[in-house]
């Protein structure tokens, strides 16, 4: 039987604000207890491919990642995967050119994608080799936690 | 026949990391012929410098999504060496079962979703659904288990949390093991259903030849992807690992971004093939089989012949790994609390072979444990100077064929290293005139 709900935090913390993903992903470990037990919080750091065998074992899937949507350093944006396909925004996992529709497109025809998926992108700055966040980013950090804490507890409830 | 015309590759697919095909044929000339690596170099080692030992290993760790087993277990070989640290047999032993997981995982990605397109005539592995559907799903399958494995091994599908400076901070149960072995066994049979599909589209590999030099690890004991000693087919074995710089001789082009590297020739090649043509004596023979269904014997001097290696290889993998989970749970796999150092300051080289060739990670660390100077060499960097070497010889014999053929020959030929183009670009200290 399928789980319900999977939060995936993505990117590289070798990349300063491409880490983003996983910088919430912590703060949401640490803060476990206040979410719903049917949510399980995955690292897939730049797992490309790996992630289809994430994506067939959840009804609903929150991505988390550092998504260049023009907007202000450190702003979130929700994307569907209808969205992310229209606007051809990039959410580029790092490994061999994939990227998440390409994903997303192959678990589709095999018959294996989520009832619900929703990509929470968050504007980085810098995204060069290097480890830590931009200053613009650490600035907003306590926010963007509260931030994803309050929706995500919207989304599966207590 | 004389014609001009120009192939200009920019950022080829199904590889990781932007790299240039760059051709210019004039009258049946070629004026410009270059493999360039463009992309920003990475700085890995300068984000080492100053960490403490238990750092070493997350962060390189992230280097890659593909080869993040192989970089923590060359950080882990590194740091203990530098250390005093020797671990036990148990852990010896899983860590094999680790650096099976990967090769599998990474080698079925290759085969299946990078390579077999070009085979089967195909765009990417979503036009191969449909008319091969069957053959897709084998494929998948099979990485699925290859991360499963992972996950089980070392805590995560990828960037593992298992692996730790001494031992593991958590291990498998002889049920989990047990479970797994069953699986793997259903595995080789299904690789060796998928042999002879990839057969029957392997004549589409290109018979191209050229005579390099190999570098490799080798042992005694096994084929070699954890432990050995540095072997070249051209100058044999090569005992001390520390020197690993007089094989491995690392230069700078001034059209690539990243480094090259030469040893006895102008150019060597790593990875499945240089393995392969260094110890396939020692493979197991269920893999043998897979190599004598594509009449790979050893010395081949075929780069394509890489991808075919790869899948030997994924056959030998799940063998070995049969075996070891046998000896584990001949010995009563136990939880053991990881071995702590015997001192805190000292160099060390760790060596291990991931799937695109021999890793090599060099740490100093002084006498608070924190590192003060690292040095990784990675198989892609080695293997730059050889596909320029290739493509050398291999235009001339082509020239005359279509331009398009002409392309694809030449992107099929850097996709059968299997680059990490992004892993390759990571040179220090360089200063610009």
């Amino acid at each position: 039987m399928k789980k319900k709900i999977g939060i995936i935090g993505l990117g590289n913390p070798l990349r300063h604000d491409d880490g983003i993903g996983l910088v919430l992903l912590r703060y949401l470990q640490e803060h476990k207890k206040k979410l719903s037990r049917t949510i399980e919080l995955i690292d897939g750091g730049t797992s490309g491919m790996n992630l289809l065998y994430i994506l067939e074992k959840y009804e609903t899937i929150i991505l988390i990642d550092a998504v260049d949507f023009k907007g202000i350093p450190g702003e979130i944006k929700k994307f569907s995967v209808d969205e992310i396909k229209s606007q051809k925004i990039p959410i580029l996992l790092s490994t061999h050119e994939t990227d998440f529709l390409t994903v997303f497109s192959l678990a589709t025809q095999l018959g294996k994608t989520p009832t619900d998926l929703e990509i929470f992108g968050i504007q980085p700055k810098n995204i060069s080799p290097g480890i830590g966040l931009s200053p613009e980013l650490q600035k907003v950090l306590r926010l963007l936690q509260n931030q994803i804490l309050n929706e995500i507890q919207m989304k599966s409830g207590p | 026949m004389s014609k001009d015309f120009s192939v200009h590759v920019e950022h080829i697919t199904r590889v990781e990391g932007h790299g240039n095909i760059i051709l210019d044929v004039k009258n049946g000339k070629i004026e410009k012929l270059q493999w360039s690596v463009v992309e920003a170099p990475r700085f890995f080692e300068a984000m080492l410098r100053g960490q403490h030992y238990n750092e070493l290993r997350p962060i390189t760790s992230r280097i890659c999504g593909i080869c993040s087993i192989g970089h923590s277990l060359a950080s882990l070989k590194a740091t203990e060496d530098a250390l005093g640290v020797k671990i036990t047999n148990q852990t010896a032993t899983l860590r094999r079962l680790a650096i099976h997981a990967e090769n599998m995982q990474s080698h079925i990605l290759h085969i299946g979703y990078l390579a077999a397109p070009d085979l089967f005539g195909a765009g990417s592995v979503f036009s191969m659904l449909g008319k091969h559907t069957d053959t897709v799903l084998k494929i998948v399958k099979l990485h699925r288990l290859a991360n499963e494995m992972s996950d089980l091994i070392c805590g995560r599908t990828v960037h593992p949390i298992r692996l730790i400076v001494g031992g593991f901070s958590l291990h498998p149960t002889e049920k989990q093991l047990l479970q797994l072995k069953k699986r793997l066994i259903e595995a080789q049979e299904l690789t060796h259903e998928l042999a002879p599909i990839i057969l029957s589209v392997a004549d589409n590999l290109p018979s191209f030849s050229r005579e390099t030099e190999y570098i490799g690890l080798t042992s005694d004991e096994e084929y070699a992807l954890y432990d050995g000693n540095i072997a070249s087919t051209d100058t044999g074995r090569h005992p001390k690992h520390r020197d690993y710089k007089e094989i491995m001789q690392e230069y700078l082009v001034p059209h690539s971004t990243a480094k090259y590297a030469k040893h006895a020739r102008d150019s060597y090649m790593v990875g499945a093939l240089a393995r392969f043509n260094l110890n396939s004596r020692q493979l197991h023979p269920v893999a043998k089989d897979i190599a004598s269904l594509f009449k790979l014997k050893a010395i081949n001097y075929n780069p394509y012949m890489n991808t075919i290696a790869q899948l030997v290889e994924f056959s030998h993998s799940i063998q070995d790994s049969i075996d070891l989970i046998d000896v584990l749970v001949d010995q009563n796999i136990k939880q053991e609390k990881p071995v702590k150092p015997a001192k805190k300051a000292g160099r060390g080289v760790g060596i291990v072979e991931v799937p695109r060739g021999i890793l090599v990670h060099d740490y100093t660390l002084n006498s608070q444990g924190y590192c003060t100077k690292a040095n990784c060499i990675i198989p892609t960097n080695q293997n730059h100077g050889n596909i320029q070497k290739d493509m050398e010889k291999l235009v001339p014999e082509i020239i005359n064929r279509p331009e398009k053929e002409i392309e694809l020959t030449l992107e099929m030929l850097v996709r059968a290293y299997d680059p990490c183009i992004s892993c390759s670009t990571h040179y220090l200290d360089v200063s610009f005139k």
